[in-house]
Formats: structure tokens, sequence, C-alpha cells
């Protein structure tokens, strides 16, 4: 192989067709023939992406020069062939036909060789131009896939509002850590570990699967921002990275919905001989937030006393039971009822917690 | 100098030739034994249009035997040629389209001659 590249010449006048292909052979190029257009193009199609450049004849039997100039235009694989039309100098008007058509250029015969020779290297050099376009068009396609396909799988693994703004341009200020007020929601089921000991993993995957379906939907439902899923802990919060006035409401509205939709799901694997409850934790604070982790692995997180309170609640709570946190409670007042569980020592804390369950909504 | 169109033969058109495609006589001379070959095949297609009265059928060797002699140099046949294709383009046959197709014939066989010399001079170099 020629590295200057290869030529196929189209042409049905032997005399002209040897001269043209000496000629470019001594310019440094492997050259193809062919005797007329259907030749050419059947030459074409057996060579694919061999082909840098054709010296088309426009008189031909068969398959004339317009035609197989149509032909090349209307295929994807030829398109972007440079095409340089021969013909005699009373043929102008049409080599300007086959301009149009898409021809690159064109040749007068008898053919000058320092011409031959210009036509064929800016040809050449259009043609590893489209080459290399292609080739980064082909590399960016690809990457901007990759790029998609990461973005896809972070939102499947961050919650939307996370994956979003990794994406966005205020994004870098919000990950590098901010303090505000949240809600913090934290739920886990009562029963998993002594479930987990007793069932196959593709159970426990499968009860997973399902219960955090339902999660999943209610959080979106709410505007909620999932942390992370922890086995059966899932720690969901508001107001954060997208503000939300209603924090507290939506963080209380979201876990009575998971709490009815848990019900149906529970009976289902209460048919199935598995028992699971599902216990909330609501507090309110404020918190750090931004991007926790180390190079290579980061999450979006919160650290503060909030989650700690949630977590903590959550773990007191009976199955079906939302507690929420005094400041919550205060709060969300008049948009719940809700019952007094007293004092808790909560592990960790050093004072007592006055907690509360949502009863019902209002 | 002598008007290059009204040349049997242009010698300076085959130097230019053998010096353009790396002095190779071997090339030049294959490429004249090549088009002795051929001008009988396009004669013979001209002279079937002309009986056939059929215009059309005249462009394409018309127009082979034009280009393929004005690349070896044979000037007047080309000339001729040229003309036998433009009555072709025309669409009709004139009267003087036999007479051209005669004039070719007559001047093929003063090239062929020409041409014979000229390999026959470039052998004994």
């Amino acid at each position: 192989m020629s590295d200057r590249g290869t030529a196929l010449v189209v042409d049905d006048s032997s005399v002209n067709r040897r001269l043209l292909v000496k000629r470019l052979q001594t310019l440094g190029l492997d050259v193809l023939e062919a005797e007329n257009g259907a030749q050419g193009l059947a030459v074409l199609a057996a060579n694919p992406g061999v082909i840098d450049v054709v010296l088309l004849d426009v008189v031909m039997p068969e398959l004339d020069g317009y035609q197989t100039l149509a032909a090349m235009k209307a295929d994807d694989a030829m398109r972007h062939i440079p095409v340089l039309v021969v013909s005699s100098v009373e043929e102008l008007d049409s080599v300007v036909r086959c301009i149009e058509l898409g021809a690159t250029d064109y040749l007068t015969k008898p053919i000058n060789p320092s011409i031959l020779a210009a036509r064929i290297d800016a040809s050449l050099a259009a043609k590893r131009l489209h080459d290399l376009e292609q080739e980064s068009l082909e590399r960016q396609t690809a990457l901007n896939r990759t790029i998609q396909r990461q973005k896809e799988e972070l939102s499947r693994f961050l919650s939307p509002q996370v994956a979003a703004l990794v994406s966005s341009p205020e994004g870098e200020q919000l990950l590098a850590g901010h303090r505000r007020e949240i809600t913090v929601a934290f739920c886990d089921l009562r029963g998993f570990t002594h479930f987990a000991e007793q069932s196959d993993p593709e159970e426990i995957f499968g009860v997973l699967a399902e219960y955090h379906r339902m999660m999943g939907e209610a959080i979106t439902e709410h505007g909620g921002t999932l942390e992370h899923f922890a086995g059966d802990g899932v720690m969901i919060f508001f107001n954060d990275p997208v503000p939300q006035d209603d924090h507290v409401e939506r963080a209380v509205r979201m876990a009575v919905a998971m709490r009815t939709r848990f019900s149906e799901l529970a009976s289902v694997w209460h048919q199935r001989g598995y028992e699971l409850g599902f216990g909330v934790g609501i507090a309110v604070g404020y918190a750090t937030l931004g991007r926790i982790g180390y190079d290579g692995r980061h999450d979006y997180g919160a650290i503060g006393n909030v989650t700690i309170l949630a977590s903590r609640l959550s773990s007191q709570a009976q199955a079906g039971q939302i507690l929420l946190s005094p400041r919550a409670q205060v709060m969300i007042e008049g948009l719940v009822e809700s019952e007094d569980i007293g004092e808790l020592m909560l592990k960790g804390l050093t004072r007592p917690v006055q907690a509360t369950n949502v009863v019902a909504l209002r | 100098m002598p008007d290059a169109k009204a040349l049997v033969l242009d010698e300076a058109v085959l130097a230019e030739l053998k010096e353009t495609t790396g002095d190779d006589p071997a090339f030049v001379r294959d490429l004249i034994e090549t088009y002795l070959a051929d001008v009988p095949v396009q004669l013979e297609g001209i002279d079937g249009a002309i009986a056939a009265s059929d215009a059309d059928a005249l462009v394409r060797p018309a127009h082979t035997l034009k280009s393929s002699s004005v690349t070896l140099g044979a000037m007047r046949l080309g000339e001729i040629s040229r003309t036998l294709e433009m009555t072709g383009r025309s669409g009709a046959l004139d009267t003087a389209a036999r007479g051209n197709a005669d004039a070719a014939h007559a001047e093929w066989r003063a090239v062929h001659e020409a041409l014979n010399a000229w390999l026959a001079e470039q052998a004994s170099q």
C-alpha cells in the first residue's frame, strides 16, 4: 500500500486510462482501474475505505460520468470521496454539470501532469481532512455517548438533583461545601436483619428492589434528595441542593406516602412469610452539605447533628411509626395529627429527645 | 513553426509524454501499441453509426478517438474526430459526416505510419 493513497481511474479509453494510471503511479499513488461507470461503482463498493480519489471520465458506455457521480453522491459510503472529472475542453458545460452534481474539480484532456499533481494533492488533502474529521466526529460521538451514559448512570445512582448539580455551572461552588437548614428523613426496615439471615440473596435483592422502587417513586414525587441507600436504610434530605421553603412538610408527606405504600408491599411479603416493618425518623437542623469522600470516590452528603438525630429516631421507631424531632414537630404543627411518644434516650446523644409520631396528615 | 493542429504526428507531444512518465520507453511504446490496436475499433464504431444514421452512437467512438489521438500527438486525426464528435452531439448527421469519416480513415493510415516510424527511431537510439 502506498502512503500517498489510492486512486480509481474510470475511463473507457484504454490509452487515456493507461496514461492516467501511469501518471498517478508516478505521483506515488496506488491505482485501481475501471472501464466504465458501472465497473467503477463496483470497484468502489468492493474496496470500502480504500479509495481516496476518483478520476472520472464523462463520456463512457454503460454508465456515464453523470450517472456514476450521481450514484456515488447517493451512497453514504462513497459520498465523501473526492471526484475529479476528466473531460475535453469542448465539454466545459458538462464540467459545470458535474460540479453541480458534487464533483470536486476537473481536468482537461490531454492531461497536464503538473495540474494533475496539484489537483491530486488538493483532493488527497481534502480527503485526509474529511477522514480526520470523521475520526474526530466518531471519537466525539463515542465520548458523548460515554458522558451521556455516565450521566444516566449517575442519575440512577445519585438523586437527579445531585446529578444535575454535578453538570451545572454553579455546581462546583455547591459541591465545595455550604451550610444550610435541611430536613432529613431516615427510613429503615424493622425485621430486616432477621429476614436477611433467613433468606437467599436472590430473595433479599428482590425485596430490596421492590422496596427501593417504591421509595424512589415517593422520593421523586416529593422532590427529595436521596443521599444514600445502605441496605434497608435510606437517607433523604430536603431543601438542598434545590431550596424548598416547605421542606419539612415535603419530608412528612413523603414519609406518610411511603408508609401507606409500604403496608401494601408488606401484606404481599407477609403472604410469602416475610415479616418486615417500616420506620422513619425526621429531623430539622443545619448541616454542612457538599462533596464528601476522597479522590475518585465522592458522595454528595450532609454532615451535622440533624442527620444523626434522624437516624437515631428512625432506629427507635416501631414498625409504622414516623418519628419527628421537636423542631420538626413545631414546624409542621397543624398539618398533621401526631401523638406524643415521650422522651427517648438516643444513642450518642447526652440529652433525651421529645419525639412525636405522625398519625396522619390533616 | 507549423500549426500543431495540422500535424499528422506532433513528436513534441510524444517527447513530453516520455519525459513526464519517468523516461520509460517501454511505457510509451505500450501506450502507442494500445492506441494502434484501439483506433480500428473506434473507426468501426464511427462507420457503423454513420451507416445507421445514428448521431448518438457517433459521439462515443469519435470522442474516444479524439482524446486518445490528441494524447499521442496525432493532432489532425484528433481534429477530424472532434468534428465528427460535434456532428454526433448536434443530433443530426450532415452530409459531411461520411466525408469526415473517410478523412479519418486516410489520416489513420498516415498516423499509423508515422507512429511506427517514431517507434523504429526510438528503438534505434
